[in-house]
């Protein structure tokens, strides 16, 4: 690789606060908003060298969320679910390094819907309850997009 | 990390429902700053108001004292005409008691204890006035005009070694001539030794001068001494003549007895009640 050392997790940094401004600005579009949220949550929050790192970004994506959505009587639940699915990608990570696509996208799909049902738990304890939404599906619709930019264009530094 | 997932569990749980005990918790954690900020706060406002209780007291006591320094140069210019007219009520209280035509004059020089010294008024012949009328003030004779200029006259007092008046004596009714004897004092001559005076005894003028009419204080007996065929009868003059401000001047050859009109008996008219 020609580009130093410090280059991809500068990108990665860079390319997550994007996300987090699209997380707020796609405001009135929720299953935009929830792509990008499943996009940093589940696609670049794990490939930070910390699980740290990651966590703080997945519950950073999280707040800003449920701040701009304005739903919830009690906010934290979709930052404290975040987190969980953050760590589960970590670990999944970890242990089996993704290598092609299509299991990449499985994995993905498999994440989503557990991320969904934490998050809509987490939700649920913190405010009560609400309504899910079809900002799940929009990412699962989506994943050949948002996976394949995170595994080919932002391959995992736990790959390398 | 676990610090991190601990604490938004425990955001969560405490927020979770309607219950406060979010805001309670938060209310708990913030009353150690908040009390220490209400005692800070009371301390700034304690200390500002002392502070402006201190200004505030010290403007007054400036003010306070430049008032009082005003009223001690007022008073200190007052003074002299204070004493002059309480000198002068008590002139104006004489003046009803005796029923004779007075004039009042301003003492402006008094050289008495000076060797052939005397009293200047502020009087003279343009006031009507002429040699030997009397003199008194309030607490009793002083003397008799001695030279009178077209607008001052000097002053003969009762104590100068030439001057003579006519007096009496309170109890034995004796009458005699008045000497002076220096600053203050004078004799009785031509007391008869075979009378009886007693020390303290007051002494008036007896009228038979005719410069003072009769009963007017002159002073009191010191001492008596037999001296030869009469006695020798000090006596201490009644009016201070070392301060005298402002004087009475009889009309010339009064009438030997006067009646003082009905009401308080003065001192200086005593005289008349032991006749």
């Amino acid at each position: 690789m020609s580009n130093p050392p410090g280059t991809p997790r500068v990108r990665r940094f860079l390319l997550a606060l994007f996300c987090l401004g699209g997380i707020h600005y796609t405001a009135p579009w929720p299953g935009l908003q929830a792509v990008l949220n499943s996009f940093l949550v589940l696609g670049l929050a794990p490939g930070f060298n910390s699980p740290l790192a990651g966590m703080a970004w997945a519950a950073a994506g999280g707040w800003v969320l449920e701040g701009t959505l304005r739903l919830y009587p009690h906010l934290g639940g979709t930052a404290f679910g975040n987190m969980l699915a953050c760590l589960l990608a970590f670990s999944l990570l970890l242990r089996w390094p993704p290598h092609t696509l299509k299991p990449y996208w499985g994995r993905q799909a498999a994440l989503v819907v557990i991320h969904t049902l934490l998050v809509q738990f987490s939700v649920s304890f913190a405010a009560g309850s609400h309504a899910w939404g079809t900002g799940w599906l929009w990412s699962l619709v989506l994943i050949p997009a948002w996976a394949t930019l995170a595994l080919r264009l932002h391959p995992p530094l736990h790959r390398k | 990390m676990a610090a991190l997932l601990l604490g938004h569990l425990g955001w969560m749980v405490l927020g979770r429902g309607a219950s406060d005990r979010w805001q309670h918790l938060l209310n708990v954690m913030a009353a150690p700053p908040r009390a220490v900020s209400a005692r800070w706060e009371r301390w700034r406002a304690y200390r500002g108001q002392r502070v402006a209780s201190l200004g505030e007291a010290q403007v007054e006591l400036a003010t306070l004292r430049a008032q009082v320094a005003a009223l001690l140069t007022t008073r200190e210019a007052e003074a002299p005409r204070l004493a002059e007219a309480e000198e002068a009520i008590r002139l104006l209280g004489l003046k009803k008691l005796l029923p004779l035509e007075f004039k009042a004059a301003r003492v402006i020089v008094n050289v008495r204890k000076a060797p052939f010294g005397g009293m200047i008024i502020d009087q003279g012949a343009d006031a009507g006035l002429s040699p030997d009328q009397g003199v008194i003030a309030p607490e009793g004779v002083v003397g008799r005009l001695w030279d009178v200029g077209s607008s001052q006259s000097s002053l003969l007092p009762l104590d100068a070694y030439n001057a003579s008046t006519g007096v009496m004596l309170a109890r034995s009714r004796a009458t005699g001539v008045l000497q002076g004897l220096g600053p203050g004092k004078a004799a009785i001559r031509y007391i008869g030794n075979q009378e009886v005076v007693q020390v303290g005894e007051p002494v008036f003028t007896s009228g038979l001068d005719r410069v003072f009419p009769r009963g007017l204080l002159v002073g009191y007996v010191s001492a008596v001494l037999p001296h030869d065929v009469e006695l020798h009868v000090e006596v201490v003059l009644a009016a201070p003549l070392d301060r005298l401000g402002l004087v009475l001047i009889l009309p010339a050859h009064p009438r030997l007895e006067i009646q003082p009109p009905a009401g308080p008996v003065d001192a200086t008219v005593a005289g008349k009640e032991g006749k």
